[in-house]
């Protein structure tokens, strides 16, 4: 090499400047800001931000709690967990697949509803079924509407012209209110306001499972998110398929003169996408939970995309980037309860760590600035 | 007002480096108030991280700028304009929805008061901006609509942004890359007034008879370091050219005559139409047969482009017939045509011929990534797509920092369009369509894609040219085209036209000859 290399005096801006390292020193750099932050935010309201960050631990199972009640212990927690955390994987890969072909699906929440609702009224109360039949169907069922949906938004965009942003929310408007309007009128429980509970056989969450002396949910469709994510991230990579997407979501008029079917390709990209919102919404509407609040999207529709901002669009660096929204999200009660700081801290430490990992790509551009200035 | 200064602007050991490359040398320079000063050089020589320097855009690694006399430390552009510092860069950066005056002053917005509230003056700006775009002949209607105006008025109306904030320097990043003759021309006349009304104007340029036109001195620049300082009258260019490249170069392309095979295009009647449903190719018909190249010559926005976009299938075809080997391919796709023997060199490389953040590696396969030996049943082979990058950056002499691995976009533009006539070389079609292939290239490039050119010619590939440079269709072609809206006026063997022929048949004037 011709050039010496000039180290920056700071070995702190060095790290976070490199970019052969950015991919993950940035996001460790933002969760740990946001720490940092959230701490000082816990001392001002005059508690011990050290108890409290132990307690949102706890809570979700990540520590050990000083006592349990019967059938309870931290393996039960940590399996609540995961079994929350297994959606918001399925929808951080739903926006992170449509991000790498530069597409936004901001409607992983409408597409979540309208596939979870199907498989409730479908599957959800056929309470006779085979339990390996009706969760087989389950999915199916998610898989297809979520599908449907995405590329319904991906057909209105290359014929009409119409932004995925745009089709996309009101589609999530659409799905709630009709959704709504069919729940209460034909599937509510009088006493929880809810839909009717689905039947056990349906669950994609085994519940109460008697496991030595601890009675546990298995979320038995977690396993099946982990392999998703790597598929997602051997597809994205190393796939001819894959290649096509990065050269649509970089350049699509170089994609064209390729010869790629960009039009045919985007309709696909939000089919898959919306596959996996589907999927997303089957584990959270059938799985942690078992049945619909109406008038109400669910919120991991939403943090999905900071998620998946936060792993970098990453589908392995989307694994530890749910699990740890999940944790911070799960552990609030406990924290409560062990520390006195208010529930709503917890969403406020996810807030920051998800407004940090927003600003990832311009902490990337400042510090590669400054890696360069000082640097090569 | 009083000189205590020798020069207005000098360099002392100013260096420059870029990961993998010194791009500036310790270059000392020195540029006297009122000279019409060219910076000469091959591209990836330097020329435009000097001048980025000067404007403020990049911070030097050593060295110093003295500017009036004084050392100064220029931050950044806007600071540089406050030194009287103005760039016209390749890309020119204006408001399409802007009128002219409201590009101008966008950022110095000059106010008045209405009843005590403040608003922009744009009325009595467009006066003073037509005062002065008349001064320097600069032609410009200041209420007209950027979209509105074509190539040339925007790059003027660049310049009349850098007037219009009192510069005394005047950088031009490749001014004429984009121009047609006669824009050139014209774009020369004002370089000529802006230097009798006292400016300094710096040329970044490796067109050689432009500099000879208007420039006093030149520097010759290569790689990254300061070559020589020439007196432009006193030098043939010649001699300016092989300074520039470091070796004796022949402007002239040597070629043998052409074989000529069977018919690999032919175009029958083509008629297409642009977005807008106006007729911009009318009743088009040529061939082109194997061993020879075949060239369209035309004045820009004749329809020649939209002509290689249709043969490709970028563009829908209105009527007309496409035969390729005597297969009609009106109805393949983009893809299939590829399959069937298109290659294509597009006008606008970095819109179109590349993945700008992709690597190396990656542009090299975009039209090939899909089938053996670069991915086996749907997946990528990258020891297969690493040794063709590899095998194409020797064959073609693409230069990048880090190889294969360099994301296109920090490259160069000659090497860029090396790397896209690589690619599709590389696919071994029967018809190669290259459009612009030289547009913004040094000598020592433009002779080495002369040369593939011709070297495909003579391996046997039909070749369709289509370029807005006359010299280079009269130095390659066997056969010549002229286009003049959207119609082909004459097609004659290069042998039987002489260039004043072909002039006037590009400005319509010939059709009964």
């Amino acid at each position: 090499m011709p050039n010496k290399t000039v180290k920056n005096k700071n070995p702190i801006f060095n790290l976070l400047g490199n970019p052969k390292y950015q991919f993950i020193s940035i996001p460790i750099f933002a969760v740990i800001i946001s720490l940092i932050l959230s701490a000082i935010i816990i001392f001002l309201l005059g508690q011990n931000p050290i108890l409290a960050l132990k307690g949102l631990m706890q809570g979700a199972g990540a520590l050990p709690k000083d006592n349990y009640a019967a059938y309870q212990g931290q393996v039960t927690d940590f399996m609540e967990t995961l079994d929350i955390m297994t959606p918001m994987l399925f929808a951080a890969l739903a926006v992170s697949i449509a991000m790498k072909g530069g597409l936004f699906n901001i409607g992983v929440s409408g597409q979540m509803l309208i596939s979870g609702f199907v498989a409730t009224i479908t599957i959800g109360y056929a309470k006779e079924l085979n339990p390996f039949i009706s969760k087989t169907l389950v999915v199916i069922i998610g898989i297809i509407l979520g599908s449907l949906v995405g590329a319904l938004i991906g057909f209105l965009k290359v014929k009409f012209n119409i932004s995925e942003v745009v089709s996309s929310i009101m589609l999530n408007y659409i799905f709630q209110y009709v959704i709504s309007f069919f729940i209460i009128t034909q599937y509510v429980d009088p006493v929880t306001r809810q839909s009717r509970v689905i039947g056990e056989n349906a669950r994609l969450t085994l519940m109460n499972v008697e496991i030595g002396p601890y009675k546990m949910r298995i979320p038995i469709f977690f396993v099946i998110a982990i392999l998703v994510a790597i598929f997602m991230h051997f597809y994205m990579n190393r796939t001819d398929q894959g290649f096509e997407i990065s050269a649509i979501g970089l350049n699509q008029n170089a994609a064209l003169y390729a010869g790629i079917k960009v039009n045919h390709r985007i309709i696909m990209i939000m089919a898959i996408s919306g596959a996996l919102a589907g999927l997303a919404g089957v584990t959270f509407y059938l799985g942690y939970r078992a049945s619909i609040f109406p008038n109400q999207l669910s919120s991991i529709g939403f943090d999905s995309i900071a998620v998946s901002l936060l792993g970098n669009n990453n589908p392995i660096g989307i694994i530890f980037s749910s699990l740890l929204i999940t944790i911070i999200d799960r552990g609030g009660t406990y924290m409560r309860s062990v520390s006195g700081v208010e529930q709503e801290i917890a969403a406020v430490i996810s807030g920051i760590i998800l407004l940090f990992s927003a600003m990832s790509s311009y902490m990337k551009e400042v510090f590669g600035a400054r890696y360069r200035k000082g640097g090569k | 007002m009083a000189k205590d200064y020798d020069y207005i602007i000098e360099f002392r050991h100013l260096t420059k480096r870029f990961p993998g490359v010194i791009a500036n040398d310790s270059i000392n320079l020195q540029i006297k108030a009122g000279e019409t000063f060219a910076l000469l050089g091959e591209n990836g020589a330097g020329k435009s991280t000097l001048m980025s320097m000067l404007f403020g855009m990049y911070e030097p690694d050593e060295g110093e700028i003295y500017l009036r006399g004084k050392k100064t430390k220029i931050k950044s552009p806007r600071h540089a304009t406050e030194l009287s510092i103005g760039m016209v860069h390749q890309h020119f950066k204006l408001v399409e929805n802007f009128t002219i005056t409201e590009n101008i002053v966008l950022g110095i917005e000059p106010k008045k008061s209405m009843i005590g509230i403040p608003m922009v003056d744009i009325k009595g700006t467009d006066i003073k901006i037509s005062d002065l775009s008349r001064e320097y002949g600069l032609d410009v209607n200041p209420t007209d609509v950027i979209e509105d105006v074509n190539v040339s008025t925007r790059q003027r109306v660049e310049i009349l942004k850098m007037l219009y904030r009192e510069a005394e320097i005047l950088i031009f990043d490749e001014p004429t890359a984009m121009l047609t003759p006669q824009e050139i021309e014209f774009l020369l006349e004002i370089i000529r007034n802006l230097k009798e009304a006292g400016k300094t104007i710096i040329l970044i340029s490796h067109k050689l008879d432009e500099i000879k036109q208007v420039a006093d001195r030149c520097a010759i620049l290569r790689n990254g370091k300061l070559i020589d300082v020439l007196d432009v009258k006193e030098t043939s260019t010649q001699t300016m050219a092989n300074l520039m490249v470091g070796k004796d170069v022949s402007l002239d392309v040597a070629k043998e005559d052409s074989v000529k095979g069977e018919v690999i295009l032919d175009v029958k009647n083509l008629f297409l139409k642009n977005m807008f449903d106006v007729k911009i190719v009318k009743d088009v018909s040529f061939q082109v047969h194997a061993g020879e190249i075949f060239s369209l010559s035309g004045v820009s926005g004749n329809g020649q482009m939209e002509i290689a976009d249709a043969i490709a299938g970028l563009l829908p075809i209105d009527s007309g017939e496409i035969f390729l080997k005597n297969r009609k391919i009106n109805e393949l796709s983009i893809r299939e045509r590829t399959e069937q023997g298109i290659s294509y060199i597009p006008e606008d490389r970095q819109v179109y011929g590349l993945v700008l953040e992709f690597s190396l590696a990656n542009n090299l396969v975009l039209k090939s990534y899909y089938h053996e030996p670069y991915s086996n049943r749907h997946i990528l082979n990258d020891e297969a797509i690493f040794n063709h990058a590899d095998k194409l950056i020797d064959n073609f002499d693409i230069r990048a920092g880090k190889g294969k691995d360099t994301i296109v976009r920090s490259m160069s533009g000659g090497n860029q369009q090396k790397a896209i006539i690589a690619r599709e070389i590389d696919l071994d079609s029967d018809l190669l369509i290259f459009v612009q292939p030289t547009r913004g290239l040094d000598i020592g490039a433009i002779q080495a894609v002369h040369q593939k050119i011709i070297a495909e010619r003579d391996r046997g590939k039909a070749i369709l040219l289509i370029s807005l440079e006359l010299d280079e269709i009269i130095a390659l072609s066997d056969r010549i085209g002229v286009i003049y809206n959207g119609e082909i006026q004459r097609i004659a063997d290069a042998k039987d036209i002489s260039r004043e022929e072909i002039g006037e048949a590009m400005m319509g004037v010939a059709k009964n000859a």
